[in-house]
């Protein structure tokens, strides 16, 4: 797969609606008002919380870094959160465990009520149920990447020999074999955030909040990263919330992607929402240069079968994505039934795919 | 308070093209019109003054008559003051009983381990030469003073800079009292110090910690915050608590700043040893001062030699350590485990020191081999070169009196009339509005009521002394480091070749610049003045180099574009903008200006800093008290006047 690849569909969970769990993250209407607290607290709820950015910081002196921000992440999923430099990713994902201090908002993470802990509760939290990956890694320079590796399960007082025990079988898990007792200044940029992949998987949390965490790394090492986490991801399962400015980056790796400007949110919804029927402008300015075909399935081109059409051409699935089925109608004029299951639901012809394949949007 | 002032605002508001340094130039110029018409008529009036000497008087007899009694001094002031006596005392024996070979030992073997092999012998070397030069004793005294105060400026020092870089509102709480410790010369500790703790080891350590901790604070501090805040929200995001930030990311981060604090802290404590000396401290300080007052140049010269040593070995002892800091994280040759683990090292070093105590004493070599007066035979050659220079029929002498007596007659002299002799409210008035026009309202007024306050304790003469004596030397000062800064910044070789001396002229203390010069021109105001030009020109000098070598090289390389001329770069675009660093070599250069020219009252500069002599040496405890209060406001007015929009002193 090339430039923007996409996940591929077996990795899509199912619609909100249709979820049997409960979801591992949940923020409902939380701000983030950064200024005097007294201050920020008045803003919320009167007309001045409606006001662009700019005009606020004006006339209050106080940055709406997040405001009245909605999401859920399920269990299993892999949650990206997109927007420009300054739309409020980070404070978004600080927020949630309470490294910044919420203005207002409800926050439940994994069955918890995060604003409601105490500072013992929410150091239980961030011990075992949450854990982050930063952006400068945050690696600790006087100490060996197994002691970085460790540092989360020396925090939690386990001994030492429990903790070096874990932090090997990450050093393994996370490929720097070898490394263990270097320096993380002896180590490439891209080494040094797998230290920090395997110190967050070391405390085995529910959920990872990641922030930016390879947009410090040159494209091709970024990419390896990338197939890392997926992999990581793969194997045990962890909820992740994602934060990234990269587009392609969203796409590869998202099941659903939300997307921020001046602390709100735009659209949110599954990579071929996104490109399929972005909301407004911004979001399309995002998705111009991606790909349609390879991000769109085969329901946004389909219409519905009419008396003309042949239909014994050849079946599709209707959430294979377009490039897939593109040998398929250069070998075959006849238009391509698209399946759900068993059932017929729409098809597509060659113009059709044609038109995906080559426009940008 | 003046015409001047309320003047102000109207001048602003009918020419807002005037620059700054021209609306400064207005408020001078009145200023010298007013001193024409009206030289002499305003004295500062007498009934202006508030006795506070007298109340100081009271004070200090009232502390004598309850030094033992009241409970302010049975639970606190005396408890200080018996700790850091038996702390003194305690470190002395130790260096005592470790004997000459067992302290040159220690110092050495405490440096290899920590600093490294060259480091070691120099340090090695410094050891030794206490001993050739017949002062080991002293500077043994010396060292125990010195590490009591160090050991008391970290204990202080280190806590509150760590609480400090971890809370913005304490931060913002002891800034200012640090600024303005910074500010005041150490001389005028000294008195206040007296007054509660007599003469002693104890009043002498306080002095040198009230000294050295600011800068142990402040250096501690900015190495806590500047620890990424990643690290400490990775480790908060994994749930540590306030301690386990601390312990585990903050102090193991910032680590290597605190041991530069250590540096400074330990550079700081020697520069004033001298002056602690004034108030009962022992060892090299005060056979500086005797020597001095027996006008013994040469042995003056010799003992701050010893201190100069002392200062530059442990000046290079701590900065190697702090170096090795962070190269210890970076085991050379990869990843090989050293032979001995830290720990057996350390105990090795402690060891072998005790060994050679302990040897030395079983052969009986513990007491310095008598070096047939090395110390005193170097002594003899300088007073002889002094009686040399100081002979009228000599080529020296003639230079330097010439220098000296014009330097009066054309500086010091007139610019002291014109500030005793103008209108005091005009004087006031016109520092006022440079304040205002330099710095803005708030140190405005700080500068206006402090002026004042000098004249109130009925030191405005002295004040005005001192004042003129500031204003001359850091003219030269500007003057000199503002040139020599600008050829520096554009001549590599150069910088390259002054910057050792710049170096080692930043570790002697203020007094030693003093001594040679006061042998070159005789005592008086001269030497003050000339010391302290020698003293503040090297910061200048690398405060201006910084800001013109910080120009952006897109602004010079525009102007060369545009194609401009070498000189035309260097006037129109790195000077003006290298301005905001050399306003702060003016802010700097006046604060270490001003403490030189107070400790020149040592040796016949007068005014203020005279007044804590007396007040020291002849017990005027009330004068004394006075003069070191008007040397604080003064240092303040100075600052604040020329801070302009700095938000914070640099280090
Ligand atoms: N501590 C703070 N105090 C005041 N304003 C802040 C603070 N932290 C962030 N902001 C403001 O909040 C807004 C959102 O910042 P945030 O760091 O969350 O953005 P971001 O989306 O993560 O951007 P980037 O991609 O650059 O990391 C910005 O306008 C920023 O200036
Ligand atoms: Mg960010």
């Amino acid at each position: 797969m090339s430039e923007a690849g996409v996940v591929q569909d077996e990795g899509r969970r199912a619609a909100p609606t249709e979820r049997a769990s409960d979801p591992v993250i949940s923020a409902r209407g939380v701000w983030k008002i950064f200024g005097p607290q007294a201050e920020a607290e008045k803003i919320i709820g009167t007309e001045a919380a409606t006001l662009p950015r700019a005009e606020l910081r004006e006339r209050t002196g106080c940055i709406a870094a997040v405001r009245d921000v909605d999401f859920e992440v399920w269990p299993g999923e892999v949650f990206v959160v997109m927007g420009l430099s300054g739309s409020g990713k980070s404070t978004l994902a600080r927020v949630l465990i309470r490294l910044i201090e919420p203005t207002a908002g409800e926050i439940r993470i994994a069955g918890h009520d995060v604003m409601a802990a105490d500072t013992a509760g929410l150091r239980q939290l961030r011990r075992g149920t949450v854990a982050m990956v930063f952006q400068h890694f945050g690696l600790l320079a006087h100490r060996r990447v197994v002691d970085n590796i460790g540092f989360g399960l020396e925090i939690q007082q386990k001994p030492k020999e429990q903790r070096l025990d874990r932090a090997r079988k990450m050093v393994e898990l996370v490929g720097l074999d070898g490394f263990e007792n270097h320096f993380p200044d002896q180590l490439s940029g891209g080494m040094q955030q797998r230290v920090g992949l395997a110190r967050a998987f070391a405390v085995d949390p529910e959920v990872m909040i990641f922030d930016e965490p390879f947009s410090a790394l040159d494209p091709l090492i970024r990419r390896d990263m990338q197939n890392e986490v997926i992999r990581l991801q793969k194997e045990t399962g962890k909820t992740m919330l994602f934060i990234t400015h990269d587009l392609s980056e969203a796409l590869r790796l998202g099941d659903r992607i939300m997307i921020m400007r001046d602390g709100e949110v735009v659209q949110q919804g599954s990579p071929e929402d996104l490109v399929g029927s972005p909301a407004d402008d911004y979001v399309r300015n995002f998705v111009q240069d991606v790909p349609r075909s390879q991000v769109l399935t085969l329901r946004w081109i389909m219409r519905d079968a009419t008396a003309s059409d042949d239909l014994s051409g050849p079946t599709a699935p209707v959430d294979e994505v377009v490039r897939d089925v593109v040998s398929l109608v250069a070998d075959n004029p006849k238009p391509v039934r698209v399946m759900d299951g068993d059932r017929m639901v729409g098809v597509v012809d060659r113009v059709a795919v044609l038109r995906a394949d080559g426009g940008r949007s | 308070m003046s015409a001047v002032t309320t003047a102000r605002p109207a001048i602003r508001a009918r020419l807002p093209h005037l620059g700054r340094s021209a609306q400064v130039g207005v408020v001078l110029a009145i200023l010298l019109v007013l001193f024409v018409l009206l030289e002499n008529k305003f004295p500062w009036p007498s009934g202006l003054i508030y006795p506070l000497n007298k109340r100081f008087d009271a004070l200090y007899e009232w502390i004598v008559d309850n030094q033992n009694s009241h409970w302010l001094f049975l639970y606190f002031f005396n408890h200080i003051a018996n700790f850091l006596d038996q702390l003194v005392a305690y470190l002395n024996g130790v260096l005592v009983w470790l004997s000459w070979v067992g302290v040159t030992a220690a110092a050495t073997l405490i440096t290899l381990r920590w600093s490294g092999r060259r480091v070691a012998l120099l340090v090695c070397g410094s050891f030794l030469s206490f001993g050739v030069l017949g002062v080991w004793e002293e500077s043994m005294e010396t060292l125990a003073l010195m590490l009591s105060a160090v050991l008391v400026s970290l204990a202080i020092g280190i806590p509150a800079g760590v609480l400090a870089g971890r809370s913005d509102r304490f931060d913002k709480a002891i800034t200012p009292v640090l600024d303005v410790m910074q500010i005041v010369p150490a001389f005028a500790y000294l008195m206040p110090v007296v007054i509660f703790f007599s003469v002693g080891n104890p009043a002498a350590v306080i002095a040198t910690v009230v000294y050295a901790v600011p800068p142990a604070v402040r250096i501690t501090a900015l190495g806590v915050r500047g620890v990424a805040r990643e690290s400490v929200e990775m480790a908060e995001s994994l749930g540590a608590t306030r301690r386990q930030v601390l312990f585990g990311v903050q102090l193991p981060l910032a680590l290597r700043s605190i041991m530069l604090g250590v540096n400074q802290t330990i550079m700081m404590a020697l520069s004033i040893v001298i002056i602690a000396s004034l108030i009962g401290g022992g060892g090299l300080g005060d056979t500086v001062i005797s020597a001095l007052s027996f006008l013994d140049v040469g042995l003056a010269i010799v003992a701050s030699s010893a201190i100069v040593i002392m200062a530059i070995a442990l000046d290079r002892a701590t900065e190697a350590a702090a170096a090795r800091m962070d190269a210890s994280r970076h085991p050379e040759g990869g990843l090989r485990t050293p032979r001995f683990s830290a720990r057996t090292l350390t105990a090795a070093v402690f060891v072998a020191i005790a060994a050679f105590a302990l040897a030395a004493r079983a052969f009986g070599i513990a007491s310095f081999p008598d070096t047939v007066g090395v110390g005193d035979f170097i002594a003899g050659i300088i007073n002889d070169v002094i009686t040399w220079v100081q002979d009228p029929t000599k080529p020296v002498y003639p230079v330097t009196s010439w220098l000296g007596d014009h330097l009066v007659l054309w500086g010091l002299e007139p610019l002291r009339v014109f500030l005793s002799d103008s209108p005091w409210w005009a004087v006031i008035g016109s520092a006022v509005a440079i304040a205002l026009i330099v710095s803005g309202v708030r140190q405005m007024i700080i500068a206006g009521v402090l002026l004042t306050a000098i004249g109130v304790m009925g030191v405005w003469g002295p004040g005005m002394d001192t004042a003129s004596q500031v204003l001359v030397s850091t003219v030269l000062t500007l003057f000199f480091g503002v040139a020599l800064g600008i050829v520096a910044a554009e001549t590599p070789r150069f910088e390259q070749t002054i910057r050792p001396i710049q170096d080692a002229l930043q570790t002697l203390p203020q007094i030693v610049y003093l001594i040679p010069i006061v042998a070159l021109f005789s005592v008086g105001r001269v030497p003050g003045v000339i010391a302290s030009v020698l003293y503040a020109t090297p910061v200048v000098i690398r405060l201006v180099v910084v800001g013109i070598k910080e120009v952006s090289p897109a602004a010079v390389e525009a102007a060369r574009a545009f194609g401009a001329s070498r000189a035309e770069v260097l006037l129109k675009v790195k000077i003006p903008l290298a301005r905001p660093a050399i306003m702060l070599g003016v802010n700097q250069g006046i604060i270490m200006v001003l403490a030189v020219v107070i400790v020149a009252g040592l040796v016949g500069g007068g005014a203020l800093g005279y007044g804590v002599v007396v007040g020291l040496q002849r017990n005027e405890f009330g004068d004394g008290a006075v003069a070191s209060l008007a040397i604080l406001a003064l240092g303040i007015v100075l600052d604040r006047v020329t801070r302009g929009n700095l938000q914070r002193r640099s280090i």
